[in-house]
């Protein structure tokens, strides 16, 4: 491009930016002035390994510039004029002597460094730890919720072949006092004929005592105690027969009544929850 | 500096075995911090809690 605007002959005065150097109205404080430097040995045969190897062979006095056309110019080493800092207040005592060798005490460092770093992850492991299940705690529920969603019947209240409905968690439960007949007709039922097969001890806890919610598997109405084909629930919604144990027997419904957690904390009484 | 050199060997050497320890230790950690933590409570607070005034109750209950 240089060139063409050079050698384009009659249009070079407008290809070029400038046509003529005009002096600028600033001069120079200090005139450069090549000053011929002092002679400056520089050991080729001793090694440069660190600080104390560069002191014999670099001035130590101000930045050493020296410029001459035919000499090499002046060695300037940056690290001969700048301060190295001082760090002696990081270091381990083990390693303050610098002519002292550092492996003696390589495995008591080393070892004190993993200490410290094993012992800063385990207070860190336990903080998360502690933060983590604080967080999921508050999500569970609390002690009130949880009195709430229990329910405790007294037991001597229900007579013998008699049905009682509670309200518990909002849904109706069935506590059904079963006689002696009842059980050894429940226990009796062939597995084979049921829909939802389960053997009446695998429902009941105490066997004179069936515990289930009272809503149909079907489509969620609540049975008529003591009532159906088969002496246990009826549903007359569209028809679900039950037994005395719960189970499913005839009718459109897929599964058995429900049977809730409970426990018998004494003869009396039954905790529902 | 034999124990340091044997404990270096033998756990923090390896990252797996450095890991496992951190583990551990953090159970033991725990198992220390809170009970310690509550026996300072407790120690703090002696003659005001319920397990501590107990007794006194119950044995009015008793009679």
């Amino acid at each position: 491009m240089m060139s063409l605007a050079a050698r384009s002959g009659a249009f070079s005065p407008y290809m070029q930016a400038t046509a003529f150097t005009v002096a600028g109205p600033l001069k120079a404080l200090i005139p450069g002035i090549v000053v011929k430097g002092e002679k400056f040995l520089v050991d080729p045969k001793k090694p440069f390994l660190c600080r104390e190897t560069l002191s014999g062979q670099s001035p130590k006095t101000g930045p050493a510039v020296t410029v001459s056309i035919n000499a090499r110019a002046g060695v300037r080493f940056a690290h001969t004029d700048i301060k190295v800092p001082d760090f002696s207040d990081y270091r381990r005592p083990e390693v303050q002597d610098p002519h002292k060798s550092s492996q003696e005490s390589s495995e008591a460092r080393r070892a004190f460094s993993y200490l410290v770093t094993g012992a800063t992850t385990v207070v860190g492991v336990y903080a998360a730890k502690t933060v983590v299940t604080q967080f999921v705690s508050s999500m569970s529920a609390s002690a009130d919720v949880l009195a709430l969603s229990k329910i405790e019947i007294k037991l001597s209240d229900i007579p013998e072949g008699k049905n009682m409905t509670f309200k518990w968690r909002g849904k109706p439960l069935f506590v059904r006092h079963r006689t002696e007949k009842e059980i050894a007709t429940e226990a009796g039922v062939n597995l084979s004929e049921l829909r939802d097969p389960q053997h009446d001890k695998d429902r009941v806890v105490n066997p004179s005592w069936v515990i289930v919610l009272g809503v149909c598997t079907h489509l969620g109405c609540v049975p008529i105690a003591n009532a159906g084909d088969f002496g246990g629930y009826y549903c007359p919604c569209h028809g679900s027969h039950y037994d005395a144990s719960g189970r499913i027997r005839k009718g459109p419904a897929p599964l058995n009544l429900e049977v809730p957690y409970y426990e018998f904390p004494d003869d009396e009484t039954v905790i529902v929850g | 500096m034999a124990l340091a050199k044997s404990v270096y060997n033998l756990l923090f050497r390896r990252t797996s075995t450095f890991a496992i320890t951190i583990m551990v230790g953090a159970v033991f950690f725990e198992r220390m911090f809170d009970q310690g933590g509550d026996a300072i409570f407790e120690q703090m607070n002696r003659g005001k809690l319920w397990k501590h005034i107990k007794h006194n109750y119950e044995n009015k209950d008793e009679e």
